[in-house]
């Protein structure tokens, strides 16, 4: 059986990036891994995402609808905008992070009464799909690495805590060292750490995980 | 991108982009000359080879066209020499003419080009089906649907190429182009770039009247030849299964069926023939393959290229199978395929009961009924975002004088421009289009014709349109959007950049210059964040009563930054002083930048990480209230 992640965010949070760690991860470690990976056009803040399969039998670089194991969403609106992806009672990792898009926040200005969509009204959306769900604040946790941009790698560092991703974690961190720029590996590797010890405290309450360390 | 792998001399297994896939096996097989004009989803290939340029002593230059690309490559295949080039459907479109040529003249060093559709049209104008290049040009064709094929692909196709003196063309759609997967990298057999002499390999590459007519007759000479060959390749075979159906497929298609089939416990049953060579087709494959089927389901996407030959074929091999495809409604011809897609096409040929997913795409509806669209937009700080403010605001002020006009966007990053909030736009077709249609509009509308073309596009394929367009007198207004680099696909160098490919120095080509050349009279060239200027230098160029030019220039913010970066300087933010903000969302209203949302206090917030610092809103502020902060975050 394969492990399915299917990876979302905003142009710019470096998806492309994490995907790549992923995967060079996972080839390291012995497995089989194939993505489909949108994205073309190079301006930020549009929707990007990634489809990422570990295993024997995954054939298509594509997810079927209501076959991924797990959403990983850098953007909390992000997590919805691909819910038909997700397995009923899949696992959702999504940022606390949300990023309003310009059109959203037109909208506010010029028709009255309208509001934000907020992290707690995406939240109690999923709720319908899946009671499996953690927020992490990754924006924080990014901060407390030492670079802001480290977002991605804190997600990384929670997935890496589950059982089911198979990975070893010292290829993890070579892969980290080899793809991301050499002043911000310290970084980078604080944010895989950070995000790692965090998912104990959220993630590993709802799904299985390696043992903490 | 990780480079290390597609230079190492190691020979392991590595995880790769489809795209860094094709330019490790051109390297594996000493290509020596590369030319790329950039676009999705080929860039990739481009921008790998240009990071590897400094580990290697292969030629590469990013060309002002494919077309160019493509004769950069048949140049020093003339020369003996193997080269590569890869171009999205439409450049293919665009590299078409000298491609048909090659067919007829051949060529001597292995010339491999890389033709990347876009069903769906992820990235593109339209769904191009680029397959049919292949027999229209006489030009074999491989077809890979996953990295490793591509990268092996791409290896034989350089044997091919010089066996039969033809160019070979790589067919690859988006999900193959964008698909990472497991590559087991060979030897890298490179060796040094030498230049040759000519007087030691003259021979004569033209086509015309006599000459082509009796090269015509070798081009199908070559084609039966490669038919043959063709029957054996390694990159057709076949899977039998123990019942009377089989699927033939190929490109991506091919790891839809596979998946199809594990989910519908049909592996082992329903035969498979994978199609890797699909022009000249291996027929003899197919009819062997179909002989004694009862259903023969064709998966393909795009038109039925393969599906016609099936029929073809059938009618004297086995005219009573049933053959499921577009023909029968099983599949459609409109947009990418998926594995939902292909499930579903096969579980109702074999007559299984298979659950709908339209349930699950209809619940999942309801929950995100409220979420808003993430349309692409202008990045914070994008140049081009002040240009259509300026650009707004003036033709505002002309449509009060009683003024009216058309607007032709062309193909870039300031096409954003049709996406709401910000949409407005007459038309776009393609590079350089919205030239060659003012110069029709100017005759056939009373309104005033604006132009946008950035300065990729300009060079690309805008020049010939402004020289008919002064010759004749044709009177409009052109913005030239220069902002130093082709943005849209990732910031790869022009001929408006101080560097070529690898980052080596280049000479700037001044688009002022050509303009003057040409004859131009109305020429103003703008800073364009410059945004109060600007209104009255466009108004006078759309007063004009003549041809126009406005160059409105900055560099791109993206490539800005990298270039800040580089510098070891701060990119600075600005934030809004909310002591002084009188809420009248003037920012908000005009600029809809992606580092703007509205605080708790109804404010406008800047966010500190998304800021570029660029000042453009807020030197537009009435109650200037938006402040330099002190230092990024």
């Amino acid at each position: 059986m394969s492990l399915n992640i299917f990876l979302c965010g905003v142009g710019g949070q470096g998806l492309v990036l994490l995907t790549s760690v992923i995967g060079d991860a996972c080839a390291k470690s012995g497995k089989k891994v194939i993505t489909g990976e949108m994205y073309g056009l190079s301006q930020r803040s549009g929707t990007v995402f990634v489809h990422l399969r570990i295993g024997e039998d995954a054939f298509s670089p594509l997810i079927r609808y209501g076959d991924a194991d797990i959403i990983i969403a850098l953007e909390a609106i992000e997590a919805l905008r691909y819910i038909e992806y997700l397995k009923k009672d899949g696992i959702i990792l999504m940022n606390k992070r949300i990023m309003h898009p310009p059109i959203e926040t037109s909208k506010i200005i010029t028709e009255k009464g309208t509001k934000y969509l907020t992290v707690e009204d995406v939240v109690s959306k999923l709720r319908n799909w899946t009671p499996n769900i953690a927020v992490i604040d990754a924006l924080k946790l990014a901060r407390d690495s030492g670079n802001v941009n480290t977002e991605n790698t804190v997600f990384l560092g929670c997935l890496s805590a589950l059982e089911a991703f198979p990975a070893e974690e010292s290829y993890i961190r070579e892969s980290i060292a080899e793809a991301v720029p050499k002043k911000t590996v310290e970084q980078n590797l604080k944010a895989f750490d950070l995000g790692k010890k965090n998912a104990h405290d959220s993630l590993c309450t709802l799904v299985a995980c390696k043992s903490a360390p | 991108m990780v480079l290390k792998d597609v230079i190492t001399n190691e020979k392991k297994s590595a995880f790769m982009l489809c795209n860094e896939a094709i330019v490790r096996g051109a390297l594996e097989a000493d290509v020596k000359v590369v030319a790329f004009y950039p676009g999705a989803p080929t860039s990739e290939v481009l921008d790998t080879f240009s990071e590897a340029l400094g580990n290697f002593d292969y030629q590469m230059e990013i060309t002002t066209n494919e077309k160019v690309a493509l004769e950069v490559c048949a140049g020093a295949s003339f020369a003996g020499l193997r080269s590569l080039t890869a171009m999205k459907s439409v450049g293919a479109n665009v590299a078409s003419d000298t491609l048909f040529v090659l067919g007829y003249t051949g060529v001597r060093g292995g010339l491999v080009l890389v033709i990347a559709d876009d069903p769906h049209a992820h990235s593109s104008q339209s769904e191009e089906d680029g397959r049919f290049f292949a027999p229209n040009a006489y030009i074999p064709m491989l077809e890979p649907s996953s990295p490793q094929e591509a990268k092996d692909m791409v290896k034989k196709a350089f044997e091919i190429s010089e066996r039969h003196r033809v160019p070979v063309i790589i067919r690859t759609v988006t999900r193959v182009n964008h698909q990472s997967g497991i590559v087991q990298l060979e030897n890298m057999e490179r060796t040094g770039f030498k230049k040759v002499k000519w007087k030691e390999l003259r021979e004569e590459f033209t086509t015309l009247g006599e000459v082509a007519r009796q090269k015509k007759l070798k081009m199908l000479e070559r084609t039966e030849k490669l038919t043959k060959e063709f029957e054996n390749s390694e990159f057709n075979f076949v899977t039998r299964g123990d019942s009377d159906a089989g699927v033939i497929t190929s490109s991506v298609s091919y790891l839809y069926v596979l998946e199809a089939l594990k989910v519908l416990n049909l592996q082992g049953k329903v035969s498979v023939l994978k199609l890797g060579t699909t022009y000249p087709l291996p027929k003899g494959m197919i009819r062997s393959f179909i002989k004694d089927l009862k259903r023969v389901i064709v998966a393909e996407e795009l038109s039925p290229y393969l599906e016609k030959e099936v029929y073809a074929i059938a009618k004297d091999t086995n005219p009573s199978v049933a053959i499921f495809g577009k023909n029968s409604g099983t599949f459609s011809e409109a947009w990418e395929y998926n594995p939902n897609i292909v499930v579903k096409g096969i579980a109702s040929v074999m007559g299984i009961e298979y659950p709908d997913y339209a349930p699950i795409i209809q619940d999942a509806k309801q929950l995100k009924a409220l979420i808003p669209d993430r349309y692409p937009t202008f990045c914070a700080g994008c140049p081009h975002r002040a240009t259509f403010v300026a650009l707004n605001q003036a033709l505002r002020i002309q449509v009060a004088k009683g003024q009216e006009h058309y607007f032709a966007n062309d193909i870039g990053c300031y096409s954003m421009w049709v996406f709401p909030p910000i949409s407005r736009s007459d038309s776009s077709l393609c590079m350089g289009a919205s030239v060659g249609v003012a110069n029709g509009l100017s005759h056939a509308i009373e309104e005033r014709v604006v132009a946008a073309v950035g300065d990729s596009t300009f060079y690309h394929a805008a020049i010939p349109a402004l020289i008919d367009a002064v010759h004749n007198g044709n009177k409009f207004t052109l913005l030239i959007l220069d902002n130093s680099v082709t943005a849209m696909t990732g910031q790869q160098s022009n001929p408006s950049t101080e560097f070529t490919a690898g980052w080596k120095q280049g000479k700037k080509v001044s688009i002022e210059n050509i303009c003057k050349a040409i004859g131009v009279e109305f020429l103003e060239i703008v800073d364009s964040y410059d945004v109060k200027n600007n209104v009255e230098v466009f108004r006078k160029a759309l007063d004009y009563d003549g041809l126009s030019v406005v160059i409105s220039r900055r560099e791109c913010a993206l490539y800005g930054d990298r270039n800040k970066r580089r510098r070891g300087e701060p990119i600075v933010p600005f934030h809004v002083d909310k002591s002084l903000c009188k809420r009248p969302y003037m920012c908000l209203r005009t600029f809809y930048c992606p580092a703007y949302d509205i605080d708790e206090d109804q404010q406008p917030r800047i966010s500190q990480d998304l800021c570029d610092g660029c000042s453009v809103c807020s030197k537009l502020c009435p109650f200037q209230s938006i402040k330099r902060s002190e230092v990024k975050a």
